[in-house]
């Protein structure tokens, strides 16, 4: 009887507390809808990345996603990415597009700023912004003046100045050489000088340095988006902020009253049980198989499989003395067959996966070219043999080619640790390039992006072959660090030490082209001269998720309005101030 | 008793400096904290990396960053995280969301495994007694992952479906429900926290009661076996009084002991229930803490923890001695 008692009062108890919730209000989803017109209701974002630790987006502490995301339209620039991977001027950012020029033989780029763009203080946007930008990330050397939190300068370090135009909201940008990613400048780290200069630049260093913590917040008048992120809407305790309508915005208004970031572990479990419990509206992980499967079974859930551009690749090092040939990497190349790799993997997720063809544009942007000239579509083992045996190797009794020194063409291929489609990458790889007298060894290397320190890095160069993924961009520079010969100890991201002066001269010419149909002509040369090295084989691009309730409007393309995924580095945030429940 | 305390407090000052050394070591050989930089692109330059690395410590010998962390450590100051936040901050609000939890899942728990294993060991061998065995096991065997998994998808996710229309109201992620405190009055807020706790404390409280109901089991056998109880019964004392009085105080003795070293052991965080729950406790700090490389993180939950778990071993044995007086600590 005593325990029937006791278990009854639980009971009671808990049963009293979940009714007194209940008449508490609603939970995570929909939030009020007090306002009879205008923003209407909330969002729940379920984070999946990191934790934010900083604001400051130009230093190591603010390089999260979590971050860009959060300060999508919190921190505008003078460009924003579209999901058609075009990039258009933020039209309420400035009042027109900006024009390029050359005067005196220098390029110059002229922002006219909206003349209503105002920080969140109510202080005008104006030039002196621009040149204050250019002037704090200009350098990261402290011996020549520059503040060494800066996570980069590339851009920054080409202006040679910027200077007040016909009035305060007209800034003129002059570069010391033309520059063919000039509308990635300014993005991230457009600032507002206001609040961030200190009046000397040591002082503006230690307070870029120290950042915007989470503790200390976002300080006021420091954005200049649809939304605000006041102290208030930071909990650090249970890692939630929330945005809220920027009084002094001049654009249209948000759709919504508020929209909520909730920092959620990146299990796929979770996600799919935040969203099932209404614990969050939108949840964007990592694509898995039963993932995706579970969330299409949700009923009331929209969801939408994209392909982004992170794409998966090999890099095969030269300093393998077999690689070294590039007759064995195009061997490997030809006995491929990575359409039957794309569809044992992504394409069981989206049957659009196809082969990837092109290192600098993935297959859904305009500018993608297949540069393979035909030779890689079908696998050819025959004549990935033919080439081998070609520099003199000879099949061994086991069915592996060795070398003419006697060396097994056995070749180690490390991936990260963790992620199963890899895992079945390599495997089919390896079924695929034993008749061709290759052997894969599969090597899971939790080292694969620590530092030169750790042997097994990609830095230190102790693989023959690494399966990893790239996030290209819509501006080509940076790819330049991954294809660049070698020069000395500097070799920027091209782990697999592949030189080729054709390339450099092709990647030099394409940063200084501004003109975008000619600087992708450019990188389409670049990239079938890149076929015939073979120093890296792109494989496909890699799939994004997006999820959501039903209630919320989904994205219309031809009014960029709603929710809905943006599979570039922009990110789904791109447009969230016009996100709306349905009506 | 005063010297006894003042031995152990001294020994386990120099355990807890010997653990925070291996530890930073560990961290400092281990933990990459400029990995996410190597992806970016363009990536930083090499000068822009030793830059990085400076300003995290990482151009100076592990030893020597260690003692610079310990002459703060010593003076209560463990501080700031990689992204520049205060250490100290971090851990009142991680320590007091454990406590929320601990609070409430141990009362429940004690009290479920008392008033359990005494009635099994009063009705052994009994329909009740299986019965709370085989519960018992079941609680132990189930991995806690697991069990949390099905409190959230048959507990949680139904009951609000058909009570409260599919609200969140008993919360399956995190202390509260994300951004409630929005147009919410502070009672409304209070009763959201009290849907939050439902599931971690139903979690943690189960498989806490699930072992230390054996151990009351076990003891209470044990002393209703003995000779003093059956002269209690003979001298004619009524049985309720032999039970309460007699046997339960006694035999609450290696229960004491067992709880307090688990609830030592759980002010760390509850590991794997924090983690299923979202709910940012100590346990949630840690693993968070080891994602992202953060030394400072893990030395300061290293000291707490460690701290908390010799703490209450020192409870346990002091407990010891006040509950049976024909123990002496010397």
């Amino acid at each position: 009887m005593k325990i029937r008692r006791s278990t009854a009062l639980l009971a009671g108890g808990v049963v009293l507390a979940m009714t007194a919730a209940a008449c508490g209000g609603s939970g995570g989803g929909g939030g009020s809808t007090t306002a009879a017109q205008g923003p209407k209701g909330q969002i729940v974002w379920s984070e999946g990345t990191d934790v934010i630790q900083n604001f400051m987006p130009i230093i190591a502490a603010g390089n999260s996603t979590a971050t860009a995301n959060i300060e999508s339209r919190l921190l505008l620039t003078p460009f924003r990415t579209y999901p058609d991977f075009t990039i258009h001027y933020d039209q309420d950012l400035l009042a027109s597009e900006p024009t390029t020029a050359t005067v005196d033989g220098k390029f110059t780029v002229t922002y006219k700023v909206n003349p209503k763009a105002v920080w969140s203080d109510g202080q005008p946007v104006t030039w002196q912004d621009f040149q204050f930008s250019w002037d704090i990330q200009k350098s990261s050397d402290p011996k020549k003046g520059g503040c060494a939190a800066l996570l980069g300068t590339t851009g920054y370090d080409l202006i040679s100045g910027v200077a007040q135009g016909a009035d305060d909201h007209t800034a003129v940008v002059t570069y010391s050489k033309p520059y063919g990613d000039w509308k990635g400048v300014f993005a991230p780290g457009f600032l507002p000088k206001h609040i961030v200069d200190k009046g000397d630049p040591k002082a503006t260093c230690d307070y870029v340095t120290k950042g915007w913590t989470l503790q200390s917040g976002i300080p006021e008048g420091a954005t200049n988006g649809p939304w605000v992120l006041l102290k208030s809407g930071i909990d650090t305790q249970e890692k939630s902020e929330v945005l809220t309508p920027n009084p002094k915005w001049w654009g249209a208004p948000t759709g919504l009253e508020r929209i909520v970031f909730k920092f959620a572990t990146n299990d796929p479990g979770v996600a799919v049980k935040n969203l099932k419990s209404g614990t969050a509206n939108v949840v964007y992980p990592q694509p898995q198989l039963d993932l995706v499967k579970q969330i299409k079974a949700l009923p009331g859930v929209t969801s939408q499989v994209n392909f982004g551009l992170a794409f998966e690749h090999l890099d095969l090092n030269t300093r393998n003395p077999h690689l070294a040939h590039p007759e064995v990497r195009k061997a490997i190349a030809l006995a491929l067959d990575r359409a039957a790799i794309v569809s044992s993997t992504v394409g069981q997720f989206d049957n659009r996966a196809t082969v990837l063809n092109n290192r600098f544009y993935v297959n859904n942007q305009p500018e993608y070219k297949d540069n393979t000239g035909g030779l890689y579509a079908k696998p050819d083992v025959a004549a990935a043999k033919k080439l081998i045996e070609s520099i003199g190797y000879k099949l061994g009794s086991d069915g592996i080619y060795a070398s003419p020194d006697g060396k097994r063409l056995s070749l180690d291929t490390i991936t990260t640790v963790g992620n199963k489609l890899r895992e079945n990458t390599i495997d089919l790889m390896a079924s695929q390039l034993k008749p061709a007298g290759i052997e894969i060894k599969k090597d899971l290397d939790p080292d694969i992006f620590a530092g030169a320190e750790k042997a097994k890095s990609l830095e230190a160069g102790g693989y023959d072959i690494a399966l990893f993924a790239w996030v290209s961009s819509p501006y080509l520079t940076g790819n330049k660090a991954i294809y660049y010969s070698v020069k000395g100890d500097a070799q920027g991201q091209n782990y697999t030490h592949g030189n080729d002066p054709k390339v450099d001269a092709l990647l030099d010419q394409i940063d200084t082209e501004t003109d975008s149909a000619k600087a992708a002509e450019l990188a389409n040369q670049t990239d079938a001269q890149l076929w015939s090295d073979m120093f890296t084989v792109p494989l496909y691009q890699k799939p994004t998720f997006i999820a959501f309730s039903s209630t919320y409007t989904p994205y219309d393309p031809a009014t960029h309005r709603g929710i809905g995924d943006n599979a570039t580095n922009a990110g789904p945030h791109w447009n969230d101030d016009t996100w709306t429940l349905k009506q | 008793m005063l010297m006894y305390t003042i031995r152990r407090l001294l020994s386990s000052t120099l355990i807890l400096l010997a653990s925070s050394v291996v530890t930073f070591a560990l961290a400092a050989s281990v933990a990459d904290p400029l990995a996410p930089l190597r992806q970016r692109r363009p990536p930083p330059t090499p000068q822009e990396m030793a830059n990085q690395a400076h300003l995290v410590g990482l151009d100076r010998p592990w030893h020597v960053r260690y003692l610079d962390w310990l002459s703060h450590a010593v003076r209560g100051d463990f501080g700031t995280d990689l992204g520049g936040n205060s250490v100290n901050q971090e851990l009142g609000e991680h320590l007091s969301l454990t406590l929320r939890l601990l609070v409430f899942s141990m009362v429940l728990a004690i009290l479920l495994a008392v008033v359990v294993g005494v009635l099994a060991a009063v009705r052994q061998n009994k329909i009740s007694d299986y019965a709370s065995t085989t519960v018992a096991y079941i609680l132990i065997a189930m991995p806690t992952f697991w069990f949390a998994t099905l409190l959230k998808e048959f507990v949680a996710i139904r009951l609000n479906n058909i009570f409260f229309g599919g609200r969140p109201v008993i919360g399956i992620y995190g202390a509260s429900s994300a951004g409630f405190k929005f147009g919410h009055t502070p009672s409304e807020i209070f009763w959201d926290q009290v849907g939050h706790l439902v599931l971690p404390v139903l979690s943690l409280a189960a498989l806490s009661y699930a072992g230390w109901s054996r151990f009351q089991r076990a003891s209470m056998i044990d002393v209703l076996n003995s000779d003093y109880i059956r002269l209690a019964r003979a001298k004619g004392l009524r049985y309720p009084r032999v039970l309460v009085r007699h046997a339960l105080r006694n035999a609450l003795i290696p229960t004491t002991t067992v709880v307090a070293l688990g609830v030592g052991t759980l002010l760390g965080g509850a590991v794997v229930t924090e983690q299923v729950f979202g709910f940012e406790g100590m346990g949630k700090w840690l693993l968070d803490a080891i994602k992202q490389s953060d030394p400072n993180i893990l030395l300061c939950w290293l000291i707490v923890s460690a701290f908390a778990i010799v703490v209450f071993n020192l409870i346990a044995d002091l407990l010891y001695a006040v509950l049976d007086p024909r123990i002496r600590l010397s």
